[in-house]
């Protein structure tokens, strides 16, 4: 414990260098702006920014990527409050409320409350962060890959199912990541696997132009697809943005709430910041003595889910630091950004890199104080951003996304690849296909085969191995209450109404 | 923990048959699961379902941008293929300010191009301009 914490301050020295602080300040503030604009989220913008792993310095990009993360949450609270558009997924709950408290003339109040909550549920997050990741990491060194395996298999299922409208969707776009990561040469045999004849394939498709290809051009098509003419109106703020004692009273509770309740179901692969910004509503509404005000502007209901949302994007690092999982789509970039220096996260990251994993962790603090201090200042900058025509900002996005995809080899086959994942991402969005398990299958499929073959190398080719010792036997239990868990809820549900 | 080459414990084949499996199990279940009537719902906030018609023409518009894109890359350079996509893009989600599309489209794609090549020293083709920007290099 207390050398994590001289590593912690070795961290904020590594942070306070000019350098890494104007990297950091960077982050902030493009952060912020893809989190405002509609359309991009943390997952697309770092995904955009990676070719800079090209020529900068890993610590300054990492400490930049983390700013992004950060900054997007603190960015789409604005958008879900002023334009009642989220700018990211989890920022939807935020618009319930926040648009409505806008609309009443308190949208300084729900700006205001959006950023303390958000800054108040990432610092405890990232303290939890700071000193949960490393045990974690201790325990995992222990984990065989045959455990590796099972967590990697329980990843996929809550993934998989707990993400959309409907299960079985979530698991066809999973199949179809795995699938993707298949294609290639076989690590360990070198045979060629998927690339019909393809030269160009042989060293498998670039996570980056999966992502990009399928947030950037997927959702331009789709948007396409569906083009009307709206036009959406952005509200004023009146006077400054900032709360009154009665809205703080009626916030901090909220605010620790939904901290409880993000960052454990981020450290958890529970599948997105839509669960715990949904559960930290329920129970802000349950609680609340102004029930009447829900539906019309009820400040805890912007304060509880806002700082369940930035403590769940802290709480989903520890398990892509510590076991080098990552279980969403933000995560999945920022898991790639370290392999594009050859950093492999996982248990021993804290002992390999230390420089550049507590750098990071210290950058989020900083991160987290300097969005608290840009934010609400710059609150009317960023509400002009939301002025910028559509058509602009979708032209921008599309051009961006397609120098993302070619800039990383250079190669022509890498947007032919982005085209076709494009069109994936569009044909899933038509028909309710969640896209994260895509991802996460593109990523942890490799992953996972790797475990697979490892353990059953250890074991000489038994398959028992598999479910060998406690670990693994723990992990599928958890799995199967994963899967049959929702069945038996339905099922009592059911049994309740027909009482 | 290095595994020695020429180890066929597992064979590169084992893996894919598990993944294809998988694939054909819950790809039959989405056959049978649509042919009971669940049609899935569309992404996001606008409203409709899977039969809602498309908008045929922007869609194709900006296909067609994008795919310009890609083809005028290596053969006209990258600026040149930015503001065709950017123009493209920009109008078919209707904007029809030709002359004014054009300019930010330029800015835009020199932008880029020169906070990439110069600032971050990725090489983006040159095309057309070659010589003239890039000092020859």
């Amino acid at each position: 414990m207390g050398n994590n914490f001289a590593m912690l301050m070795d961290g904020f020295q590594t942070v306070f260098t000019p350098t890494n602080l104007m990297f950091g300040l960077l982050g902030t503030f493009l952060g912020t702006l893809v989190g405002v604009l509609p359309g991009i989220g943390p997952a697309l913008a770092i995904g955009l920014l990676l070719p800079i792993t090209l020529t900068v310095n890993p610590t300054s990009a990492l400490i930049m990527f983390a700013a992004i993360f950060y900054g997007a949450m603190y960015g789409g609270s604005t958008t879900s409050i002023l334009l009642n558009t989220p700018g990211e997924s989890g920022s939807v709950i935020t618009a319930l409320e926040g648009n409505k408290m806008a609309k009443a003339g308190r949208a300084g109040a729900a700006l205001a409350t959006a950023a303390i909550g958000s800054f108040v549920a990432g610092t405890i997050a990232t303290i939890l962060l700071a000193f949960g990741a490393p045990v974690l990491a201790e325990f995992a060194l222990t984990i065989q890959p045959a455990g590796y395996l099972a967590l990697i298999i329980l990843a996929f299922a809550t993934v998989g199912t707990l993400l959309g409208t409907s299960r079985l969707r979530g698991l066809v776009a999973l199949s179809m990541g795995l699938v993707i990561g298949l294609i290639g040469a076989d690590l360990q045999s070198g045979a060629l696997r998927l690339t019909f004849g393809n030269l160009n394939a042989i060293d498998g498709i670039e996570t980056v132009t999966v992502i990009v290809a399928i947030f950037a051009l997927g959702e331009t098509l789709y948007l396409a697809s569906r083009h009307t003419i709206i036009k959406a109106s952005v509200l004023q703020i009146n006077g400054k943005a900032w709360m009154t004692r009665e809205d703080f009273k009626r916030s901090w509770k909220p605010w620790l709430r939904g901290t409880a309740i993000g960052f454990p179901l981020g450290v958890i692969p529970a599948g997105g910041s839509e669960v715990p910004t949904f559960l930290s509503y329920g129970v802000e509404k349950a609680l609340s003595k102004n029930k009447d005000e829900f539906g019309k502007g009820a400040i805890e209901g912007v304060a509880g889910p806002e700082a369940a949302n930035n403590a769940n994007a802290a709480g989903v690092l520890v398990p892509m630091l510590a076991l080098g999982l990552p279980t969403s789509a933000t995560a999945a970039v920022v898991l790639v950004a370290f392999q594009s220096f050859n950093i492999q996260p996982g248990p021993m990251l804290f002992q390999t890199n230390p420089e550049i994993v507590w750098g990071l962790i210290a950058s989020l603090f900083v991160g987290n104080f300097l969005l608290l201090v840009l934010n609400l200042p710059l609150i009317r900058f960023w509400v002009m951003l939301l002025k910028i025509p559509s058509h602009y900002l979708y032209a921008g996005i599309t051009t961006f996304a397609l120098l993302g995809a070619y800039a990383l080899n250079n190669s022509t086959f890498d947007l032919q690849v982005a085209l076709a994942i494009g069109v994936i991402g569009f044909l899933f969005r038509r028909f309710g296909v969640p896209i994260t398990p895509l991802i996460i299958g593109a990523i942890l499929g490799p992953l996972s085969e790797l475990y697979f073959k490892r353990a059953l190398q250890i074991s000489q080719g038994d398959w028992h191995i598999l479910i060998a010792g406690v670990f693994p036997k723990v992990i599928y239990g958890i799995l199967f209450l994963v899967i049959i868990g929702p069945f038996v809820w339905n099922f009592k549900k059911q049994f309740a109404v027909k009482k | 923990m290095d595994i020695p080459q020429g180890n066929s414990i597992v064979s590169p084949q084992t893996f894919p048959y598990m993944v294809a499996a998988f694939a054909s199990l819950v790809g039959l279940a989405l056959i049978f699961d649509v042919l009971r009537g669940n049609y899935g719902t569309p992404d996001g906030d606008l409203p409709g379902d899977p039969f809602t018609p498309l908008n045929l023409k922007t869609m194709l518009i900006v296909a067609t941008a994008i795919s310009l894109h890609v083809i005028l890359l290596e053969i006209a350079g990258y600026i040149v293929a930015a503001i065709v996509c950017f123009w493209g893009v920009a109008y078919g989600f209707g904007s029809r300010r030709i002359l004014k599309d054009l300019c930010i489209s330029a800015v835009f794609a020199f932008v880029v191009y020169f906070s990439f090549s110069k600032g971050l020293n990725i090489n983006l083709p040159s095309g057309f301009f070659d010589g003239i920007l890039s000092n020859g290099k």
